[in-house]
């Protein structure tokens, strides 16, 4: 099925290119509480819903709490459902995150990484989106405008397939408030690779169901295993989903992204958007005859284990960075390497926290980063990284 | 029946919590320890109506523009109701719920325009087998006619004496036509008539003798004569030209006779009769003044006519009680003196005390002396009278006299007419009782389960309830009022009359909301015909039922096991 995508350029915001990718996904259902950094996304889509652009009922809500209650409604009823969210926001969501996964409902959220208080901030870190790891959301972390756009797409595709929500994070300002130029695929063409929703069951007078009941010890595991099993089957829709989506629209982006590893001594970890920061500091390392290469880590969960231990094989020391701290452990993602690699061989991995609350991780930071990795044999868990103690 | 659905393995499993069959076979029943009943309870405006009227029912029709249903409901109580929705002093709107959450409802208007909308209605007469019985009922007030009118729905042979020319009593004579339209009033005789009743108007019964005869020629005799005969206000002069009683005033104007009253005009007392004499004299172009020896708290009088007789512009002198009256030439000096209220007299109210040297003079025209009227009953025997004038009280209304029943003000001294008509109605139960088996018990509540228990706001769930402004009757603007008999009140509009009737929170009473059958989580209750039933294979007793009533009808009662 090749196909030459038709197209439109925009320079537009991050959160726009969430907009309009929600708006060709065809959603339904919309229901929202606006927060910085996030209003944008959902400002946009209202006015597509007022102007006819998009025929999706708009529903305002007192709290994100409701919102998803709302999405969860909505979805069970049969409707693409679609919000965004940030931080607080997003833990105020919590409860309804859990319910949204068990149900099994694929709805899909825009997540604008920022900040959790107290102290206030506004600015990117991925502390909110890592504190809902585990509620059965897929997280994917986005490192452009046109990615984020192509991901929602995308989103949809494996979610309805796979029955499981999906979390599209992307980080404050850095994204969301830049813009830059995005090809805005032809409507035609998205409909042609994402049909639409055909839930399995849906609130129906006609065919009654009791939904999210009591579920007794004797099944309540099985219903958890089979999510498992689901998050397993994703990492094979999400390969399937991308790969349909680059013959169609010519752009795809994998699960991860392995960049210069093959010869590395050194790889570096990273995801959203300091993966561009990174990738240029790489080539500049790279062009002093320096054996370092890059790992973008865009899909969270499911975690692609396989392809993490895969693009890993031939390093000697693996630097992870994190902008993210699991408090009295340590940055996240790093956690998630190491489990990934544990069982398979003693590969270093230094775990390096960096930038929180929005502070820049700069080319010079990532220097500092991998000097720090080349220098010290006996990785640390935790390795601040400008902080000033 | 269905059977519950087993998984051996996740793979049977769908991916989410949902239901694959029903859950019949699950009889959360035997979960319960309570069990809800329908137990309707008694309505505020029900129990405070002397009539009983069923109010609650009555506004759900009316609710639904049944007006013609609503009328012939409230006429299975009370046969007067463009009377009473017009001069009634409705206890049933002082009781009404819904005056603790956005006021009253209107239900004398409501009573009113379910009458007016009426007017050309002749009631169905669908009175039971004619029966051989013949009862004579001595006068046709409120009381009399309440009685003839039972009677005669039962089938019972009616004829009403009436000493007057025309039937109606005191709703004739004493009550002023801007309060009472005389074709109103002629409107609800005629509809009893037409059970077949017979009136024999101009019929004075005054002796003992004539009561004889007449319990001679019929199977019950019911005295309700009223309290006609004036109090008379003890004071030297009482009797000079010029002085008359209210209710001489009244009965003559009333008949359109011509009356001298001349312009100025005192009115002594503050009762119903008072306040008639004086807002009549005030249509006739008189000035009057309201002489009581009380304050304006202690008037007897309804409420709403001392109002009225307040914006008419009608003036009230408070605190002071004539001593005599002296005739000087063509003019009438009534001596008053001052008083203050003292301790409390037999009727609980505090009695007036005279401030001694505090005597002052007033002039007038005309004396109208309305200081309460009793019942004259000359031709009852004196072992039936009490030496104060009054029959002894007899709550079955029964005197000693086999047959011989009485009631309305005859039997209680003056009061209202919705009183009276309770009083004819609760002697026309007697009457039949004793018809039937020679003697009178006290008449069997309705329905021993229900009508035990009257339902106050607090067993009300009022956020089923929207609020919405009360709908008063309309007045005339006192100044054109008192330019004519026109009627002071009224009609509210029939979109104002629906209106109103949705606003009854139908206390206790239900009316098919649905909100039990809705809120059910086990889906156990349903509608069968003009009733809810309540599966007991499946009702676990939660009591969201009773919870989500909004009028209280449902009662939880403890499960028998």
């Amino acid at each position: 099925m090749k196909a030459i995508a038709t197209s439109t350029k925009k320079v537009i915001t991050g959160n726009h290119a969430v907009s309009y990718g929600a708006m060709l996904s065809r959603v339904q259902v919309i229901s929202a509480y606006p927060i910085t950094p996030q209003t944008q996304i959902v400002e946009l889509l209202s006015e597509f819903c007022a102007n006819g652009t998009l025929s999706a009922r708009f529903i305002k809500v007192e709290s994100e709490h409701s919102a998803m209650a709302a999405l969860i409604g909505a979805s069970s009823a049969g409707a693409r459902a679609f919000t965004a969210t940030s931080s607080h926001g997003l833990a105020l969501m919590h409860e309804m995150l859990h319910w949204a996964a068990g149900a099994r409902l694929p709805i899909v959220m825009a997540d604008v990484n920022r900040a959790m208080g107290p102290p206030w901030s506004v600015w990117t870190d991925q502390n909110d989106s890592l504190s809902q790891r585990d509620t059965g959301w897929m997280q994917l972390y986005c490192e452009s405008n046109q990615e984020v756009l192509d991901s929602v797409i995308c989103a949809y595709k494996v979610a309805e397939k796979v029955l499981l929500p999906v979390m599209l994070v992307l980080d404050a300002f850095v994204l969301s408030h830049t813009a830059e130029p995005v090809e805005i695929p032809d409507q035609e063409l998205v409909d042609r690779y994402l049909p639409p929703f055909r839930p399995l069951y849906r609130l129906d007078v006609n065919n009654p169901h009791a939904f999210g009941g009591l579920a007794p010890p004797e099944t309540y595991m099985e219903l958890r295993y089979q999510m498992q099993q689901s998050m397993e089957q994703a990492l094979s829709e999400w390969e399937r989903a991308d790969e349909e989506y680059g013959e169609l629209f010519g752009r795809r982006y994998g699960l991860i992204e392995p960049y210069h590893t093959e010869d590395a001594d050194l790889v570096l970890v990273t995801s959203s958007t300091v993966t561009s920061t990174a990738r240029v500091v790489i080539d500049e390392l790279r062009e002093q005859g320096q054996r370092v290469g890059l790992l973008k880590i865009r899909l969270f969960r499911p975690f692609p284990s396989e392809a993490v231990r895969h693009a890993l094989r031939g390093a000697r020391k693996v630097a992870v960075i994190d902008r993210n701290i699991s408090f009295g452990a340590g940055g996240i993602f790093a956690q998630e390497i190491k489990s990934a690699l544990h069982n398979h061989r003693g590969l270093p991995i230094f775990g390096l926290v960096a930038g929180l609350g929005g502070r820049d991780i700069t080319p010079a930071t990532i220097q500092e980063i991998i000097q720090y990795a080349q220098a010290h044999d006996e990785p640390e868990d935790l390795v601040w990284i400008g902080v000033k103690r | 029946m269905s059977k519950q659905v087993v998984f051996q393995s996740a793979r049977e499993m769908p991916p989410m919590a949902i239901s694959l069959n029903d859950m019949g076979f699950n009889k959360t029943g035997g979960w319960r320890y309570l069990k809800p009943v329908y137990l309707e309870k008694l309505a505020p405006c029900r129990v405070s109506c002397p009539a009983g009227t069923d109010w609650p029912r009555v506004l759900t029709l009316a609710a639904e523009g049944q007006f013609i249903d609503a009328w012939r409901l409230i006429r299975a109580e009370n046969p007067l109701p463009g009377i009473c929705g017009r001069v009634c002093y409705h206890p049933c709107e002082a009781a009404c719920n819904r005056e603790h959450f956005d006021g009253a409802v209107s239900i004398q208007a409501l009573e009113r325009f379910i009458a007016d909308a009426c007017f050309d209605l002749r009631p169905e007469t669908h009175q039971r087998e004619p029966r051989s019985e013949r009862v004579a009922v001595v006068g046709s007030g409120p009381a009399g006619l309440a009685c003839a009118y039972f009677l005669a729905r039962q089938g019972v042979g009616v004829t009403v004496l009436e000493a007057a020319r025309e039937p109606g009593g005191m709703l004739r004579l004493a009550i002023p036509s801007y309060r009472l339209p005389r074709d109103i009033l002629d409107k609800e005789i005629e509809d009893i008539a037409a059970l077949g009743v017979k009136f024999q108007p101009g019929t004075r019964i005054s002796s003992h003798v004539e009561l004889e005869e007449l319990w001679q020629s019929f199977d019950a005799l019911f005295i309700a004569t009223g309290a006609h005969h004036s109090r008379p206000l003890k004071i030297p002069g009482e009797d000079n030209a010029g002085v008359m009683t209210g209710l001489e005033f009244l009965r003559s104007v009333n008949a359109d006779h011509d009356i001298e009253i001349g312009k100025r005009v005192i009115v002594i007392g503050g009762g119903n009769t008072a306040m008639d004499a004086a807002r009549t004299a005030l249509r006739l172009g008189a000035h009057p003044t309201v002489v009581y020896r009380r304050t304006r708290a202690e008037m007897p009088a309804i409420a709403e006519e001392i109002e009225e007789a307040e914006q008419e512009g009608i003036e009230f002198i408070f605190l002071a009680a004539p001593r005599q009256i002296r005739r000087v030439g063509n003019t009438l000096e009534v001596e008053c003196i001052r008083v203050e209220l003292g301790a409390p007299d037999a009727s609980g109210r505090r009695r007036p005390v005279p401030i001694p040297n505090s005597e002052f003079v007033m002039e007038t025209d005309c004396v109208l002396k309305a200081v309460g009227e009793e019942p004259e009953l000359p031709f009852l025997s004196e072992s039936m009278e009490t030496s104060a004038g009054l029959v002894i009280h007899n709550p079955k209304g029964l005197l000693e006299r086999e047959g011989i029943f009485i009631g309305g003000d005859a039997q209680s001294g003056p009061s209202t007419v919705i009183d009276a008509i309770a009083s004819g109605k609760q002697a026309a139960k007697a009457i039949q009782l004793y018809l039937q088996h020679g003697h009178v018990r006290p008449p069997k509540r309705r329905d021993k389960r229900s009508l035990t228990e009257e339902i106050a706001f607090e067993h009300l769930n009022p956020d089923y309830f929207t609020p919405a402004p009360r709908a008063d009757a309309p007045h005339l603007v006192p100044s054109t009022r008192t330019a004519s008999f026109s009627e002071v009140k009224g009609a509210i509009s029939r979109e104002q009359a629906i209106a109103e009737a949705q606003r009854c929170f139908s206390c206790g009473v239900c009316n098919f909301c649905d909100n039990c059958r809705v809120f059910c989580p086990d889906v156990a209750i349903s509608r069968v015909d003009s009733a809810y039933a309540v599966n007991a294979e499946f009702c676990k007793g939660c009591g969201i039922c009773a919870e989500e009533c909004p009028r209280g009808v449902i009662s939880l009662v403890e499960e028998e096991r």
